[in-house]
């Protein structure tokens, strides 16, 4: 089958919808990963107590909870089509590109909102120094963005796997791990008061040479 | 069996060599020898990643199989070269640092190389049908390939390093090696080079004839 459905922005935008309002409708992949990131974020929090002045543990904490969850709850995108069995339907309306683009979008909408309920909760839970919100956004935004972008790809392969979600994690990891050095030692240097621009240079420039490749690499995730 | 021959003789008279005739380098002592094996395997470990991330993009390109077995043959033997930089270096570090493990930016760029291959090859053996195995492969090997920049070149500025510069010192320059030692490993580093050819060529000709003799007992049933 060519890849020959839309390719345009309102594919991407329509895909997008999509994913969102099947998502609203059973909401199981949001809940399970909300549960997942406040199990976790209790577990850290009842394990290590309040922690008001070790930035360096609180930034690592956090990484370590957000990136659980993500892991956790990012490949589902694409594996819910598999198992629906709609990928096919849904590759004869857009093109490659556009349908992974779109789950990009959700996957980052998802990340938003899952830091909106797990970020404001950890920092009242651990009790850590006061934020500066610029700083601390900017490398919340850049890393969720390097995250999205890499396990979006990922997630795309191991849904053609056996086992699917399973081998999600293990694969992921290794691409993610500068993703997490980078944005922990941009969140320690913000409750530090230290500037960020290494940490948030980095981050942008990793978004974007993975994202660049994904564009490139898109066109060959389906073909059969 | 003449080239096969040679290659033998000549990492053999390298390391000879190494051992008798280079002298150790004053700060280092005995230690200094592990550089013979553990600069050589680092570069093969890296020379693989790239060769099978080549090979990815080509397979993308032509679709040709042929492009797949190298890049996964070569992702195997990059195992086995990182492992043994691995551990060569863990055992250096025992001997200079006082531990075989730290967490070094050098120490975790390679454990994060050896993570990446594991993931690759653990990818590559749950995908069922070559050609789709091949493409997906394929496809994460080159994105995982555009990371390791951010990792060999980033990490250690984020962190401070106690690692030897990976750059060879030229002649004068402080820690300037021994003309000895410089040629001994020369050696090392292109007897290790033509090694990671001839094993990665055995290796592509076995999974060829594998897959010639599948198709010939499934022509023949």
């Amino acid at each position: 089958m060519p890849p020959n459905g839309s390719n345009s922005a309102a594919a991407v935008w329509a895909v997008l919808r999509k994913e969102c309002r099947s998502e609203w409708r059973t909401r199981y992949g949001l809940n399970a990963a909300l549960l997942f990131a406040v199990s976790t974020l209790t577990s850290v929090s009842f394990a290590v107590g309040r922690l008001p002045d070790r930035s360096d543990l609180l930034a690592a904490l956090l990484w370590v909870v957000l990136l659980f969850a993500a892991l956790a709850s990012l490949a589902h995108a694409f594996v819910r089509e598999v198992e629906g069995h709609t990928l096919t339907l849904l590759r004869l309306v857009a093109s490659p590109t556009a349908i992974a683009l779109g789950k990009l979008l959700f996957n980052l909408l998802f990340l938003a909102v899952l830091e909106a309920v797990t970020v404001p909760l950890f920092l009242v839970l651990m009790g850590g120094p006061p934020v500066h919100w610029g700083p601390f956004l900017l490398i919340l935004g850049l890393g969720s963005l390097a995250l999205a972008a890499t396990t979006t790809l990922v997630g795309a392969v191991v849904s053609q796997t056996r086992g699917r979600g399973a081998l999600f994690a293990a694969v992921s990891l290794p691409l993610l791990m500068v993703v997490l050095a980078a944005s922990v030692s941009g969140l320690r240097a913000q409750w530090d008061g230290n500037p960020v621009a290494t940490e948030a240079r980095l981050l942008a420039a990793y978004a974007a040479v993975v994202l660049g490749a994904s564009v490139l690499l898109y066109d060959h995730l389906w073909e059969d | 069996m003449i080239l096969r021959l040679s290659l033998f003789l000549w990492i053999a008279a390298a390391m000879l060599g190494g051992f008798l005739w280079a002298p150790l380098v004053t700060a280092l002592g005995a230690s200094t020898r592990v550089l013979y094996f553990h600069i050589p395997s680092a570069w093969i470990t890296v020379l693989a990643l790239g060769w099978s991330m080549l090979h990815s993009v080509q397979y993308l390109r032509t679709r040709r199989l042929d492009h797949d077995d190298q890049a996964a043959a070569a992702a195997e033997l990059g195992v086995l070269f990182c492992i043994v930089a691995a551990v060569s270096g863990a055992l250096w570090a025992k001997a200079q640092w006082g531990t075989y493990w730290n967490w070094d930016p050098r120490e975790t760029t390679i454990f994060f190389l050896l993570l990446i291959y594991g993931a690759y090859l653990a990818l590559r053996s749950a995908i069922e049908g070559e050609e789709k195995r091949a493409r997906l492969a394929a496809v994460y090997s080159v994105m995982a390939f555009v990371t390791v920049p951010f990792l060999i070149f980033v990490v250690p500025r984020l962190y401070a390093t106690l690692h030897p510069s990976p750059i060879l010192p030229q002649q004068g320059e402080r820690g300037a090696m021994d003309p000895r030692i410089r040629i001994c490993f020369l050696a090392m580093l292109a007897g290790f080079t033509a090694l990671f050819f001839w094993i990665l060529s055995l290796r592509v000709r076995l999974v060829r004839s594998e897959r010639r003799a599948l198709s010939e007992s499934a022509a023949q049933s």
